[in-house]
């Protein structure tokens, strides 16, 4: 068992195949030479994994994400926030923090809002004198505030995997992306004021005014989403839908930039995307009943009560283990691969498993810029033709940034919780 | 030649799908707007829409699987020799087609058959259920089938995206 479990995903995964295939070939392995049941069992999880009505709100939100993403919905938000900061020391880092939550309050899909805002922020940066390695950090690092703040992909994805409420896991997320926001921001003031860059220009009424003119449409769509939400109006997967008819009529209508070709042209490209992602959820939930039907994580669960393992030395141990597999995978696939296993021991040992599903969000949002494999380092050389020794140095100082935010958010439940009681009541 | 038809195949299966998700979102905004406006919701409306999605997912992993876009952590194995790489190729290769071969003929295969004979339907929609739960069988079979077009030597390339093309970078 321990062979099919194991050793053969373990080793497949380092060798670099698919993710789908790995789990799929435990799964077989389990079936056809350890359990001696009935195969059919594999088709059935296949299908009753994604046959969930929460599912929908992926391709629905990465929908909507490429929607907006699609047109001038970056360029209109960056004008926003730019007007709104600039007195601030710094107004250009800020409006890049800014904007990319904001966008992540849209999107949910970090790469995207790395090519996008970096397309607009990184040659406005080095223009107004920011140095290369600074720009180009911020740039890469902020993206990750994108699958922390909702609507965010992995959460869905955490919510389906830990049985866990997506509304409460959204409104746990938003105070923690707003930390990490604000603490990027303080730190973008700290160096621009240390190495005299960045000054502020005085605050226009008439700017403001015509930014948030501009800007409105694009604007309205978090709060239509959260607002739905929140205001008992839609589910989630209801908001991710209607945020797609909004992305729809804005970007086609009212800014008059995508065509109806464009329209169905987004809506084939998030097909194939979702089914990246959904193949995977499928096959992990095979992998998750493997688990379960052979007691591993009753089993984990009751060994870490055997050595009395206490919250805060389970939590650093998962944070250590999640920074280093986020290095090398994507949060979808680390999600659905742990979740299985760490959810029973979490709750073996008394963590709030909505909690748990932000550590566990910030942990893998960090792998997404973390040195030396995060996917965004990567975009951001590709898309902004950053050199990697640049980008490297950019980065050290903000993953410094998020690891102090990580140890907040870790240690301290009520960051996450607050919003949880704020917008729930309970 | 083979790459072209497989190509414009996979086009036109790719925008069938995307009309399909606007379908759904469609089918989905309506039913807030009928519960709001009219006091009245569409039944079997959810069941369509994740069956349809069902349908999305696996079909479109065929996709994914002809343009050789499936997640993988890579990290480690692109640092591989090249013949240790091309080794590696094709134990993928046989590997998921033993896996998804498997998956088929032992599992899905009896499953849907199983399920036509028995005739069941779904709770409110009351749609034959065979038809959503042909998806796996079908959508694995069409994986199957790029698996075994890309060990042959044909295949397409990732769609341009950023995250793809940095993903192509980090290669």
């Amino acid at each position: 068992m321990t062979l099919a479990l194991v050793v053969v995903p373990l080793v497949l995964l380092l060798l670099g195949f698919p993710i789908f295939l790995v789990l799929l070939t435990s799964v077989t392995a389990m079936l056809m030479f350890v359990m001696g049941i009935q195969p059919a069992v594999l088709h059935q999880n296949l299908f009753g994994t994604i046959n969930q009505f929460a599912l929908l709100a992926v391709p629905f939100f990465i929908y909507a994400g490429e929607l907006m993403g699609r047109g001038s919905v970056a360029q209109r938000l960056v004008d926003f926030v730019q007007s709104a900061a600039s007195p601030v020391r710094g107004s250009l880092g800020i409006t890049t923090v800014g904007t990319t939550t904001i966008f992540g309050a849209i999107s949910g899909v970090s790469a995207a809002a790395v090519a996008t805002i970096g397309k607009v922020m990184y040659p406005a940066m080095r223009k107004a004198g920011y140095p290369d390695h600074f720009a180009a950090g911020l740039i890469t690092a902020v993206g990750a505030i994108d699958i922390i703040i909702p609507p965010s992909i992995p959460m869905i994805v955490y919510g389906a995997a830990a049985e866990e409420s997506v509304p409460r896991l959204y409104a746990a997320g938003i105070i923690p992306g707003l930390l990490i926001a604000g603490m990027l921001a303080a730190y973008v003031i700290w160096y621009c004021r240390k190495h005299d860059i960045g000054r502020g220009s005085p605050f226009e009424w008439k700017r403001f005014l015509y930014a948030t003119q501009r800007g409105l449409w694009a604007l309205g769509a978090p709060f239509i989403i959260l607002g739905g939400i929140y205001g008992g109006v839609f589910s989630p997967t209801e908001a991710a839908a209607v945020a797609c008819i909004y992305a729809g009529l804005v970007t086609r209508f009212v800014f008059h930039e995508l065509t109806f070709k464009d329209i169905v042209e987004a809506a084939s490209a998030t097909a194939v995307f979702s089914a990246q992602i959904l193949i995977i959820v499928a096959c992990a939930g095979v992998f998750s009943w493997i688990l379960t039907s052979n007691q591993v994580p009753s089993m984990l669960a009751a060994w870490l009560q055997h050595y009395s393992v206490t919250p805060w030395m389970f939590l650093l141990a998962i944070n250590v283990l999640l920074l280093a597999v986020g290095c090398f995978l994507d949060p979808l696939s680390a999600i659905l691969l742990l979740t299985p296993l760490l959810v029973p021991m979490v709750k073996a040992i008394g963590i709030d498993t909505v909690h748990f599903g932000i550590v566990v969000t910030v942990n893998l949002a960090i792998g997404l810029f973390h040195p030396p494999f995060g996917i965004n380092i990567f975009v951001a050389q590709s898309v902004l033709g950053i050199p990697l020794k640049v980008l490297y140095r950019g980065i050290i100082p903000f993953l410094f940034v998020y690891l102090v935010a990580l140890a907040i958010i870790t240690y301290i439940p009520d960051v996450s919780l607050i919003g949880v009681k704020l917008l729930m009541g309970k | 030649m083979v790459n072209r038809v497989v190509g414009s195949l996979m086009r036109i299966l790719e925008v069938t799908l995307g009309v399909a998700l606007i379908a759904i979102v469609l089918l989905n905004f309506a039913n807030v707007v009928g519960r709001y406006v009219f006091n009245h919701s569409l039944l079997g409306a959810e069941e369509v829409q994740v069956y349809t999605m069902i349908w999305i997912a696996f079909l479109g992993a065929g996709i994914v699987t002809w343009r050789n876009m499936h997640l993988r952590m890579d990290a480690i194995a692109i640092n591989f020799p090249q013949p240790v790489k091309t080794a590696l190729r094709w134990i993928e290769a046989a590997l998921a087609i033993a896996v998804v071969g498997y998956a088929i003929t032992q599992s899905s295969w009896f499953y849907v058959n199983r399920i036509f004979a028995f005739g069941s339907k779904s709770d409110v929609a009351h749609i034959p259920m065979w038809i959503p739960h042909s998806a796996v069988l079908i959508g694995l079979g069409l994986v199957i089938i790029m698996l075994i077009l890309r060990a042959a030597g044909f295949g397409a390339p990732p769609i341009e995206d950023p995250e793809s093309a940095a993903l192509e970078q980090r290669q």
